[in-house]
C-alpha cells in the first residue's frame, strides 16, 4: 500500500514537472493522462489474520467498546486482528453497497435480516453453514437464527429479535379504563382498539390536545406501520406459503379501511401523514397522545430518563413533557386472525470479496462474527437496548449485569416474542427484490396519499393490485 | 458608487434610497437567516435526544453542554476537524492554481480542440455522482488501493470543471488587448498569466478559494466512502454520528453544525478585502 | 503596418497553443483519471446487468425498461417542474441582491453578503432538520403558527402531494442563492467604471445602466450560474431524500432520487446507469439552448 502511494506521488511530480517544462518552452504538448485505469486487478490485499467489520451505532454505548472489543478478541485469538469500521445507521447501508459493487466489502456488517436477500442476489455474500461449528449454532435461540437465513444457506449470526410493537401511557391507560394488562397477555381486536382510542381522546373546545393514538408515517417509516398492521391481518409476509402476493386479499383492505377510519374517528391526528419519528415521540413525552407506535422496548429507558429530568426540575426535561410510565402493548388484530407480533432481526452478515476467500480466513470470520454476537458483547449490547437476550452464552453473561425494567413489560416482551413472526428463507431473492420495488414505487406511496386523505382505500386497494398483477401475473397473486 | 446616481446636492434622496434598500435587504436576510438563527439557539440547548427538542423560538436557558458533549463525545472531535482543515486547504489551493490556469487557457487562448474539449469537460459535469462512485470507488480503493489516506480525500478534487467553467467565464471578460500588448513587449503566456491574469482574477479566485474550500468542506459522502477509522475521517463524516438509530442528539448535532461552519466563516472574512475592491481593468489599460 | 501587426498576431497566437495544451495539462489528466473514467466505466455498465462477480451485456435493455417505465417519466416531470421554479427565481433573488448591496457603505456591505452567504456554509443536513421543524404540520409548527396570525388554516406542508413540491421550492428560494450572491457580486465589482461614467454623461438613469451595462457585462456569469444552476437542480437529491423521501404519492420524486434507489436500493446498477446517461442528455440539451442564446461572448 505504501508503495503504490509513492509510485502514485511520483506519477504526479512527474506531470507537473511536465507541464513546468512546457510551460517555459513554450512548445510540444503535456502528455494526456492515460487514466491509470488499466493497473491492478482489483483485488484487495487481506492478510490472513485480519478481519474487518463495518458496525453501526447498534447501541447507544456500541461504538464507544469498540477498542475494548477489539482487545479482547485479540486476546481470544491471538493470531487474529479485528478492525472495526464505524458507521452511522443512514450511511452505512450506501457505503456497504458502493463496497459490494466495487468487489470488496467488509468481512462482517452488520445490517437487517431483510437486506440479506439483496446481496445473496450479488453473490457477495459468504455461507458459513457448514463452517460455523454446531456449537455456534445451538448457542442462538432458532427464531431468531432463522432470519439469517436465505435458502438452505446460513449467512451470519443475529445480533438481536426486537419486537415492533406500540406503547402507552400507563395513567393515560387506566384514564380510559383500559385493562391494559390482560391486553398485553391476551391482545386485542381492531374493534376494541378503535373504541379504545377513541376514548384516549381529550379535547379542549375545537382542538385536540391528546390523541388516542400517534405512529410515525413520514416519509420511509409509513412502511413501519403498515407492516406492523398486516401482520396482524393474516399477511405476516408479503408472500403465501405458496409463493402469491398477498396483498392483494381482502384483508388487505380491511387494514386500509381501519388506517383511514382511526383518523377520520379524531383518534389520530389528520396531519399523521408528515409526523415523524422524533415528533411523536415529543408528543408522547408531553401527553398529547395516549398510545404511540411504532414502539420499541428501549423506549420504557427513555422514558424513565425523562421522568428523572423532570424530578431534577433543573430545565433539562422536555420541554412541557411530563412524568410517563410506557407501557408495551400488542398492535390489534384484523379480519379475526391471530396476533403475529412484527420483529425485526438484525445481525451480523458475513461478506466475502471477489476472490473466493480461504477456507482459513472463512473460518476466522465465523470466529469474529460468533465473538461479536454472543456472549459478554452481545449481553452488554441487547440489555443497552432493552432487548431480549436471544443466546445462553448472552443471558449467561447478563446474569451478573443489573438492568431496571417493568416486569409486565418484560412479560408482554416475551410474549410477543413467542409469536414472532416465523422467518421466511424460502422466499426466492428475485421474487422478493420484485417485491420490495413494488413497495417503494407503489405501495408506500399510495399509502401516504392516503393518510393524506387524498384518495379512499377502495382507490388504493386497485392501484396496489392492478400493479400486483402487473409485477407477478395473475397467477401470482392472492385473489380473495 | 457609479452604478448608482449620486444625486449630488440632494442628500435627502439619496438617504431615502438607501433606507429603503436596507428594508428589502433586511427583510430577505430576516427569511434567509430564521433556519440558521434555529441553528444556532437549538446548539445552546442540551444534548437531549431528537423527539425531547423543544419547539420553542427563544431558547428557554443557554447551556454550552452541547458544545461540550460534542468534544467529549469521541477523542477525535479535534482531529476531525483537523482532517478537513488538510483536505480543503489542499483542494482549494490545487483548484485555484490549476483550474485558473486551464480556464485562462479555454478562454483567451487558441488551440485546437479546445471547443471540443471544453464541451466534453462540461458533459461530464451532467452525469450524476450516484452512478460514477462505484467506478471511481474501484480506481481508488482496488487499483490505486489508497483508501484511508488524505490522497484519496483529496486527488478526485483536484481540479473540478465547475472551477475551470467560473474561472472561463470571468476571464472572458479581461480585454484581448491587454493580453496582446503584453505580448508585443515579450511575455510569454505564462508570464502573462502571471503577470497579468492573476492580478485581474484577484476577485474571481477569491470567490474559487472560498466555493472550492466550503465544498471541500461539506463534501460528506466521498471521504465516509474511503476512510475507515475513526482519526482519518472529516468533520461531516464523524458529525453524522450523532445520528442514532431511533434517536438524535439534535442540539449537539446543531453545535457541530456551528462549530464546523466557523473556519469557513473565519476564512470568507479573510478574503473579504478582495471582493470589496473591484478590480479595475482601466487602472492596468493606462 | 496594420497587415503586418496582424500576421503577427496571428503567428503568436498559433504559437501559443502549447501553452494551451500545457496550461490545461493538469486539469485534463485529473479529469481523465477521476471523471472520465468513471464516466465511461458508468456508459459500458448501461449496457450491463451489473455484478461485481461478472457482469452480462443485455444490450440495450436497461434503457427500454427506463423508458417504458411510468415513475421515471414521473419523477422527470418533477425535476424539471422543480427545476423551473427554482433556479430562475434564485437567480434573479441573487441578482437583486447583489446590485442592491452596491451602493451601501463597506461595512454594512461587509455585514450582508455575510449573512446571505451563511445558509451556503452551514451543512444541508443540520439544515434540512432545521426545516423539518418549520414545517412542522401541527398547529404548533412554526411555519403554522405564523400563518395562522394572519388568519390561515393549518396546512400539512411535506404530508400532502398538493405543497409538498412547494415547500421543497421554498427551501430552495431561501437557502440556495449564497453562492449565487457572491458571484454576481464579484462580476458587478469587475465591471469598469468607465463605462458608468461614460452613461452618466448621457444622463443615463439608474434603470438604463443595469439594462444597458451591467446586464450585458454579466452575461458570462448569468451562463454560468444558470448552466451549473440548472445541473444542479436536475441532479437534486438530497432534499428530497431527507425531507420527504419522495413521497407523498411520487409527489417529490425526482430523477436523482430514482436514481439513488436504483443503484442502491436495487442493486439495479446498469438500469440507473442507463438513467443517469439520459438525465445527462436532457441536460446536455438544455445547456445546448442556454448556451446558444446566451453564450455569445461579450466583446469589448
Amino acid at each position: 500500500m505504501k508503495k503504490r502511494m509513492r509510485t502514485w506521488a511520483s506519477v504526479f511530480a512527474l506531470t507537473f514537472a511536465l507541464t513546468s517544462i512546457t510551460a517555459c518552452s513554450g512548445g510540444g504538448s503535456a502528455e494526456e493522462g492515460t487514466g491509470g485505469t488499466t493497473g491492478g486487478s482489483g483485488q484487495t490485499a487481506e492478510a490472513k489474520d485480519t478481519i474487518t467489520a463495518l458496525l453501526p451505532p447498534v447501541s447507544a454505548g456500541f461504538q464507544d467498546n469498540f477498542a475494548q472489543m477489539e482487545k479482547d478478541f485479540n486476546a481470544l485469538y491471538p493470531n487474529l486482528t479485528l478492525k472495526i469500521e464505524p458507521a452511522s445507521w443512514e450511511d452505512m447501508t450506501q457505503k456497504l453497497d458502493t463496497q459490494v459493487n466495487a468487489g470488496s466489502p467488509p468481512d462482517i456488517a452488520f445490517i437487517p435480516s431483510g437486506s440479506i436477500a439483496k446481496y445473496v442476489e450479488q453473490g457477495m455474500v459468504m455461507s458459513i453453514d457448514d463452517i460455523a461449528t454446531q456449537e455456534m449454532k445451538d448457542d442462538f435461540d432458532e427464531a431468531p437464527l432463522e432470519y439469517m437465513k436465505q435458502g438452505e444457506s446460513l449467512y451470519g449470526f443475529p445480533g438481536y429479535m426486537e419486537v415492533h410493537g406500540i406503547g402507552g401511557n400507563k395513567e393515560f391507560l387506566e384514564e380510559a379504563g383500559i385493562d391494559y394488562k390482560k391486553v398485553q397477555q391476551e391482545g386485542w381486536t381492531y374493534d376494541e382498539f378503535r373504541e379504545a382510542i377513541k376514548k384516549g381522546v381529550v379535547k379542549e373546545g375545537d382542538t385536540t390536545s391528546r390523541y388516542g393514538f400517534v405512529f410515525a408515517t413520514s416519509g420511509v417509516t409509513s412502511r413501519d406501520y403498515l407492516t406492523i398492521l398486516v401482520k396482524n391481518a393474516g399477511m405476516p409476509s408479503p408472500f403465501t406459503t405458496d409463493h402469491k402476493f398477498a396483498y392483494t386479499s381482502s384483508n388487505f383492505l380491511e387494514v386500509l379501511k381501519a388506517i383511514r377510519q382511526m383518523i377520520d374517528d379524531g383518534s389520530m391526528p389528520k396531519e399523521l401523514s408528515s409526523v415523524d419519528a422524533g415528533k411523536r415521540w415529543n408528543m408522547f413525552l408531553t401527553g398529547q397522545t395516549m398510545i404511540t407506535g411504532k414502539g420499541l422496548a428501549t423506549f420504557e429507558n427513555s422514558a424513565k430518563k425523562n421522568n428523572e429530568k423532570l424530578e431534577a426540575n433543573d430545565g433539562s426535561a422536555v420541554q412541557g413533557s411530563i412524568p410517563v410510565e410506557y407501557i408495551v402493548l400488542p398492535v390489534p388484530t384484523f379480519a379475526g386472525e391471530k396476533q403475529q407480533a412484527s420483529v425485526a432481526v438484525d445481525g451480523y452478515v458475513t461478506f466475502r470479496g471477489k476472490k473466493e476467500p480461504t477456507e482459513e480466513h472463512k473460518e476466522n470470520v465465523v470466529k469474529a462474527a460468533y465473538f461479536l454476537s454472543s456472549g459478554k458483547v452481545a449481553a452488554t449490547t441487547n440489555n443497552d437496548l432493552f432487548a431480549a437476550h436471544i443466546t445462553d452464552s448472552g443471558r449467561e453473561a447478563a446474569k451478573e449485569m443489573t438492568i431496571d425494567r417493568n416486569p409486565d413489560n418484560v412479560e408482554a416482551v416475551e410474549t410477543l416474542l413467542k409469536q414472532a413472526s416465523p422467518a421466511r428463507p424460502d422466499i426466492p431473492t428475485e421474487l422478493g427484490a420484485k417485491a420490495i420495488k413494488l413497495e417503494d414505487e407503489v405501495i408506500i406511496p399510495k399509502l401516504q396519499a392516503l393518510i393524506a386523505g387524498e384518495i379512499t382505500p377502495e382507490e388504493m386497494y386497485e392501484e396496489v393490485k392492478s400493479a400486483a398483477v402487473q409485477t407477478f401475473g395473475e397467477d401470482g397473486v392472492v385473489t380473495e | 458608487m457609479a452604478l448608482y446616481n449620486t444625486h449630488t446636492g440632494k442628500p435627502v434622496v439619496n438617504r431615502t434610497r438607501n433606507a429603503i434598500i436596507m428594508v428589502v435587504l433586511i427583510l430577505f436576510a430576516l427569511a434567509t437567516l430564521f433556519p440558521i438563527y434555529f441553528m444556532l439557539i437549538s446548539s445552546f440547548g442540551d444534548p437531549v435526544e431528537a423527539g425531547a427538542m423543544s419547539y420553542s423560538l427563544f431558547p428557554s436557558k443557554i447551556s454550552f453542554e452541547s458544545y461540550k458533549f460534542f468534544f467529549n463525545y469521541s477523542d477525535h472531535s479535534i482531529r476531525w476537524l483537523l482532517n478537513s482543515l488538510i483536505v480543503a486547504a489542499s483542494v482549494m489551493i490545487s483548484n485555484v492554481f490549476f483550474a485558473s490556469l486551464a480556464g485562462y487557457a479555454f478562454s483567451k487562448i487558441r488551440f485546437k480542440g479546445r471547443a471540443v474539449l471544453f464541451s466534453v469537460l462540461l458533459v461530464s459535469m451532467m452525469i450524476p455522482y450516484q452512478v460514477t462512485q462505484v467506478p471511481l470507488y474501484i480506481l481508488i480503493v482496488n487499483t490505486f488501493e489508497i483508501q484511508n489516506t488524505y490522497t484519496a480525500m483529496i486527488v478526485p478534487g483536484l481540479v473540478t470543471v465547475y472551477n475551470i467553467f467560473l474561472a472561463k467565464q470571468f476571464m472572458g471578460s479581461i480585454p484581448n488587448e491587454i493580453l496582446e500588448c503584453a505580448k508585443i513587449e515579450g511575455c510569454n503566456q505564462f508570464q502573462i498569466y502571471f503577470k497579468i491574469i492573476l492580478p485581474l482574477s484577484k476577485t474571481v479566485l477569491a470567490v474559487m478559494a472560498i466555493l472550492t474550500f466550503m465544498e471541500s468542506w461539506n463534501t460528506f459522502f466521498w471521504p465516509f466512502l474511503v476512510t475507515n477509522t475513526m482519526d482519518m475521517q472529516t468533520i461531516q463524516v464523524g458529525l453524522k454520528n450523532f445520528r442514532f438509530a431511533n434517536t438524535t442528539y439534535f442540539a449537539p448535532m446543531m453545535a457541530g453544525a456551528t462549530i464546523s461552519a466557523l473556519p469557513m466563516f473565519i476564512l470568507f472574512f479573510s478574503l473579504q478585502k478582495y471582493f470589496l475592491e473591484g478590480v479595475t481593468v482601466g487602472a492596468v489599460k493606462g | 503596418m496594420a497587415q503586418i501587426a496582424k500576421q503577427t498576431k496571428r503567428r503568436r497566437i498559433k504559437g501559443d497553443s502549447g501553452y494551451g495544451y500545457a496550461f490545461i495539462a493538469v486539469a485534463l489528466v485529473v479529469f481523465a483519471m477521476f471523471t472520465a473514467y468513471p464516466v465511461v466505466s458508468a456508459f459500458i455498465i448501461s449496457f450491463q446487468q451489473y455484478k461485481p462477480l461478472g457482469s452480462e451485456y443485455v444490450g440495450l435493455e436497461n434503457y427500454i425498461a427506463s423508458f417504458n417505465d411510468k415513475l421515471f417519466w414521473k419523477s422527470v416531470y418533477n425535476t424539471i417542474i422543480y427545476t423551473i421554479l427554482t433556479v430562475p427565481v434564485a437567480l434573479f433573488l441573487s441578482f437583486a441582491v447583489a446590485i442592491l448591496i452596491i451602493p451601501l457603505r463597506k461595512k454594512l456591505q461587509n455585514i450582508f453578503k455575510a449573512v446571505y452567504y451563511l445558509p451556503a456554509v452551514a451543512s444541508g443536513v443540520a439544515l434540512s432538520v432545521v426545516w423539518l421543524w418549520i414545517y412542522d404540520p401541527m398547529a404548533s409548527g412554526i411555519l403554522n403558527r405564523m400563518l395562522s396570525v394572519f388568519g390561515m388554516s393549518n396546512t400539512n406542508w411535506l404530508g400532502s402531494s398538493s405543497t409538498a413540491m412547494f415547500s421543497l421550492v421554498l427551501m430552495a428560494w431561501l437557502s440556495s442563492h449564497g453562492t449565487s450572491i457572491i458571484i454576481y457580486l464579484a462580476a458587478l465589482l469587475g465591471i469598469d467604471e468607465s463605462y458608468y461614467e461614460a452613461a452618466e454623461l448621457d444622463g443615463a438613469s439608474f434603470i438604463k445602466k443595469v439594462w444597458y451595462i451591467v446586464i450585458p457585462c454579466l452575461k458570462p456569469t448569468t451562463l454560468f450560474l444558470l448552466v451549473t444552476g440548472v445541473i444542479g437542480s436536475f441532479q437534486v437529491f438530497q432534499n428530497a431524500y431527507l425531507m420527504t423521501g419522495g413521497g407523498p404519492d411520487n409527489a417529490t420524486t425526482m430523477v436523482g432520487l430514482l436514481i439513488f434507489n436504483n443503484a442502491f436500493k436495487y442493486f439495479e446498477f446498469g438500469e440507473a446507469a442507463a438513467q443517469s446517461l439520459v438525465l445527462a442528455f436532457i441536460i446536455a440539451l438544455i445547456s445546448f439552448i442556454q448556451f446558444k442564446y446566451l453564450g455569445k461572448e461579450v466583446e469589448y
